[in-house]
């Protein structure tokens, strides 16, 4: 390689927190005036942002595991506590990566969903606009080491999800008002917890608000400000009994969206709330046992509402939407468990169940796109016709239900392996009930899948309003969907059996050290 | 000596793989190509198998270790005595049940088939999986896999029947398995290892007795379930709505003998004898065992249906090897590994003469039967010498394992057990002898009808035997059963590694 390209990379190589999220903010800016020139380009742009910013990603999380320490990044060069600072360690370089890479594949799965009417160049600009906004405000939510630019890209990425969640089905709108109202309070919620910290500490830099807090144990404007902490992640993460907005944007949001919104949407704050607890206020006993029992109780909660509520439902997004809350239960038990396996499992449970549930409503979107089926009754023999939305949907649900050798598995042996490290052994009961409850309800959409008689569905019905208007006829030919859509789908099957076969080197290299030094000093 | 190997990988691996091909490319060419493959991988998945027999009979064992498959704990597989016996016979029945197989499923025009065969092949790699498992993650792995992998089996028909079985067997798996996983996790996060030791790591009085009671309960629960120990056997007669050689897998060679060979592996390699009998645990579970036994046999006789009284006949015949293993005597333990191999072949011979019955005339009903065998002479040989076998008849594969399990009973001073061994031979002997008095009697079954489905093409000669595809693994099935019962050395040295797998056991314990 020639001199003036390798001090090219290496001057690249120092900038990848901040190209990580820059490349897509570019591709959405460009979106736009190119969707206005050629209504493809658009698209097209925002997707190269999306695939640079995961490579970059994986370029940067391979960085922090060679030189076995965080990077430390300063936006414009300014030093904290007063400039922003941007820190990657192994636990966010992976959640970091992780959102790149399932925004990228919903970037691609969503293309066949838009209309190709050129007269609606405006429509397509403006869903990749707002899936590309949703991306950056995940990708900076997870990347940055100061509280309120967190609150900065936490409102980006609550304010994409509800455009997202608007434009989907018939009762989008409303769901995504409700989202609207409760999200709002949510993110007060943290803001408001930040404004006490940063009255009783006066900073608003991570590392350094860690250091200051250490001697306010008992400040009760710290306890207060946890207490909010809880409530504001809570509800962006849809913990139980904050989850009230969540079944319905889940369910009813734009089909080619949901997956980003139910795979990545929720699992961002859950990092969030580890990252705030373990790395903030490690230090603060009162505050880290209010927030053991309260997480522990809420989490355990969700797990079995979740997974009860889902068992009541016949409509697919539902009981996935339903699933979704128990299954955050499962990674906020690892943040209460709090020992090294627990917050293992949970950051892996993070990752397989991001995959997991985007694939599941991959699926999802790829029935409603191909025959316009929601409800779970109407999917017999479906398989035969779409093996590969048959074969995703078997994978994940099997993962869901926690059945080696899928990466679902294994986030919970590391979960069962702390609670009883620690002696709760209540939780690993809890654990297993969930398991079975989500047995019931997953075999039962499997049994329905493969087993019911097919149901006559009229050739393919095209779903969305939107692409009522399209003049595209739905694809024929040899495959069951346009490769745009299978592509993500196979995708995140090997992702799930992936995680599953190699996750002790993801615990070992990746996490380990990071989760030792950084999480329990 | 543990010699590192490819061989235990690839004996799970070929299976697997055959499984994967068969799922993607089964549709797409001739059936034949498809079975060409079943039969190749099982061919070449029993010659893995027993390229390991010299050397691991000269006391060395063949061990992978593949790779990481969680923190500290890796995805390793060794072939030891035990497990040798039944990967053994999971391979070679899996030849003969796949012969046997493609006779049944086109003689009955089975549905899906593709998916059937690729779902056999997923079974008999777990099989092989949890044979040669090394550590208790990795048999836990396969042993849900196997879960897994039997249910699209018994739900074959897909109609309501099955799929109400299909629930009923996986609330018993699943159920089980979890309180397994459980178990597995506490023995992990309490004593830091899960490998297989003869004898087994977990020391007497390490634990409070209770608690360890305890834990005895929630890791034989997955084994016992598989193996249908009363009161956890009902979903074993309602997986009969399977398809024959379903039923034969299920009963003969890998569901129950996993389930059989999971007891065996909690009770001796992770507890041990000694732990296991500090605790209470095995005296419960052998009184459990012998309980069915003679339960299984009463019930067994009330059965009209022949496929469902030779399942109540498997509840019993599997709790003879629960039985051999609790009663931790190194006799009882040998005999209770032999007895897995003895009554694999005899009660797939059994079953599929009663699958071969069923697509030749449409019976299935034992009081219909009068006389059949005029019309099937060599399916009721078969029949009838494996009944006798299983009654425990000298000179037939159940004779020695039986014997051997009554021995172990005798030296571990435990009479009462002998009393029901015995009476448990008796029983067995009234259950099936009735089948076979009626075959050979009067009656004119089997004369006016063709077969069971109006269509001659497929079949023998109407008024000869069952097609060759069926008859030919059944005679052989049937001939492998006696000539074990009077040489159990026959060939593979098959009653030698049980042997060995005892004493190692016994040693490991002191």
């Amino acid at each position: 390689m020639t001199g003036p390209l390798l001090c090219l990379m290496r001057s690249v190589s120092e900038h990848f927190p901040v190209l990580v999220i820059l490349l897509p903010l570019c591709g959405i800016l460009l979106c736009p005036l190119l969707s206005w020139i050629r209504a493809s380009w658009g698209k097209r742009a925002v997707m190269a942002g999306l695939f640079l910013s995961a490579v970059c990603a994986a370029m940067q999380l391979g960085q922090v595991v060679k030189q076995g320490e965080a990077i430390h990044y300063w936006m414009g060069g300014w030093m904290p506590p007063l400039g922003i600072e941007f820190v990657i360690d192994g636990v966010n370089g992976i959640v970091v990566l992780l959102v790149a890479v399932i925004s990228f594949l919903t970037a691609l799965y969503s293309s066949p969903f838009q209309p190709h009417n050129r007269q609606k160049w405006f429509q397509t600009a403006g869903y990749y606009v707002l899936i590309g906004f949703l991306a950056t405000g995940l990708l900076g939510m997870a990347s940055t080491g100061d509280a309120f630019n967190l609150y900065v890209f936490m409102e980006i990425t609550a304010l994409s999800g509800y455009g997202l969640i608007a434009i989907g089905e018939e009762k989008g709108p409303i769901a995504a008002f409700r989202y609207l109202l409760t999200g709002t309070i949510g993110a007060s919620m943290y803001l408001l917890g930040v404004g006490f910290l940063y009255a009783a500490t006066g900073t608003l830099n991570m590392a350094d608000l860690a250091d200051r807090l250490s001697g306010l144990s008992d400040s009760p404007l710290v306890i207060l400000s946890a207490g909010c902490l809880i409530v504001g992640f809570g509800i962006k993460m849809a913990l139980f009994p904050l989850h009230g907005w969540q079944p319905a944007a889940h369910s009813y949001a734009h089909p080619a969206a949901d997956p980003m919104i139910a795979g990545i949407m929720i699992k961002v704050p859950a990092y969030g709330m580890l990252r705030f607890f373990y790395c903030v206020f490690r230090e603060n006993s009162p505050v880290m046992e209010l927030f053991f029992q309260c997480i522990g109780i809420m989490a355990v909660c969700g797990i079995l509402y979740g997974s009860l509520k889902a068992l009541r439902y016949d409509t697919y997004n539902k009981i996935l939407a339903y699933s979704s809350i128990g299954q955050v239960g499962y990674i906020a038990l690892g943040f209460s468990i709090g020992n090294f396996y627990g917050i293992v499992g949970a950051v892996l449970h993070i990752l397989s169940h991001a995959f997991m549930k985007t694939g599941l409503f991959y699926t999802s979107g790829a029935l409603k796109y191909r025959y316009g089926i929601h409800e779970t009754d109407e999917m017999g023999q479906i398989y035969r016709k779409m093996p590969l939305t048959g074969g995703t949907m078997t994978v994940c649900a099997l993962s869901m239900i926690g059945l080696p050798p899928f990466a679902g598995f294994f986030s919970k042996w590391y979960l069962a392996l702390g609670a009883i490290q620690n002696r709760q052994y209540f939780y690993v009961a809890v654990l297993i009930l969930s398991s079975l409850l989500s047995a019931i309800y997953f075999f039962r959409i499997l049994e329905k899948l493969f087993m019911n008689p097919e149901t006559a569905h009229e050739v393919p019905v095209v779903p969305t309003e939107e692409m009522a208007e399209g003049t595209r006829p739905l694809p024929s030919g040899k495959f069951e969907l346009p490769w745009q859509m299978m592509i993500p789908l196979a995708a995140v099957v090997l992702a799930v059996i992936g995680l599953g076969l190699c996750n002790s080197a993801i615990v070992n290299e990746v996490l380990r050290q990071t989760v030792e030094e950084v999480f329990l000093q | 000596m543990i010699l590192e190997s490819m061989r235990p990988t690839l004996a799970a691996g070929i299976p697997l793989l055959a499984a994967v091909v068969i799922l993607f490319f089964g549709n797409r060419v001739r059936p034949n190509v498809r079975e060409a493959v079943t039969i190749l991988a099982a061919v070449s998945m029993t010659c893995v198998i027993f390229s390991m027999i010299p050397q691991v009979l000269a006391g060395n064992q063949y061990q992978a270790k593949l790779w990481q498959l969680a923190d500290g704990l890796s995805l390793s597989l060794r072939a030891d005595a035990a497990g040798m016996v039944f990967a053994c016979i999971a391979s070679v029945l899996w030849i003969l049940t796949s012969v046997y197989s493609i006779g049944y499923v086109r003689g009955h025009h089975e549905k899906n088939q593709t998916g059937y065969f690729s779902a056999f092949a997923v079974c008999l790699g777990s099989a092989a999986g949890i044979a040669l498992a090394s550590n208790l993650l990795t048999f836990f792995v396969f042993y849900e896999m196997l879960t897994v992998a039997t249910y699209p089996l018994v739900v074959h028909y897909r109609d309501e029947k099955a799929k109400a079985s299909g629930r009923k067997y996986l609330a018993y798996t699943l159920i089980s398995g979890q309180l397994f996983f459980a178990g597995i996790v506490f023995i992990y996060a309490r004593y830091g290892t899960l490998e297989f030791i003869p004898g087994g790591f977990i020391t007497a009085g390490s634990m409070g007795k209770g608690m360890m009671a305890l834990l005895f309960f929630l890791m034989i629960l997955a084994g016992t379930v598989k193996a249908g120990v009363m009161p956890l056997h009902g979903w074993l007669p309602s997986a009969m709505v399977a398809p024959t050689p379903v039923s034969a897998l299920l009963h003969a060679v890998a569901v129950v003998k996993a389930g059989a060979f999971c007891v065996l592996r909690v009770v001796c390699y992770v507890f041990g004898p000694e732990t296991a009998s500090w605790c209470g645990g095995a005296a419960v579970l052998s009184w459990f065992a012998a309980a069915t036994i003679l339960l299984s046999s009463l019930v067994a006789m009330r059965q009209d249906n022949l496929k469902a009284r030779l399942a109540f006949s498997t509840v019993g015949q599997l709790s003879y090897i629960v039985l051999g293993i609790s009663v931790l005597a190194p006799y009882s333990i040998a005999g209770a590994i032999f007895h897995i191999v003895a009554h694999a072949f005899l009660k797939i011979t059994l079953f599929m003469s009663a699958g071969a019955i069923f697509v030749t005339t449409g019976l299935s009903e034992i009081s219909q039967m009068g006389g059949l065998a005029r019309r099937m002479p060599v399916t009721f040989t078969c029949f009838t010498i494996t009944s006798l076998g299983l009654a425990g008849l000298p000179i037939l594969a159940g004779f020695i394992s039986k014997l051997s399990i009554l021995e172990g009973a005798w030296t571990a001073g435990k009479p009462l057990f002998l009393a029901v061994l015995v009476a448990a031979a008796l029983l067995a002997l009234s259950y099936l002898m009735p089948v076979v008095q009626m075959a050979f009697g009067n009656g004119n079954a089997g004369q006016n009808c063709g077969n069971g489905h109006g269509d001659d093409h497929s079949h023998g000669k109407p008024g000869f035997d069952a097609a060759p595809a069926m008859l030919l693994p059944l005679v052989i099935t049937a001939v492998i059963a006696v000539i074990l019962g009077i040489l159990p050395n026959a060939g593979i040295h098959l009653y030698d590694l049980a042997q060995m797998a005892a004493s190692a056991v016994a040693e490991g314990g002191m």
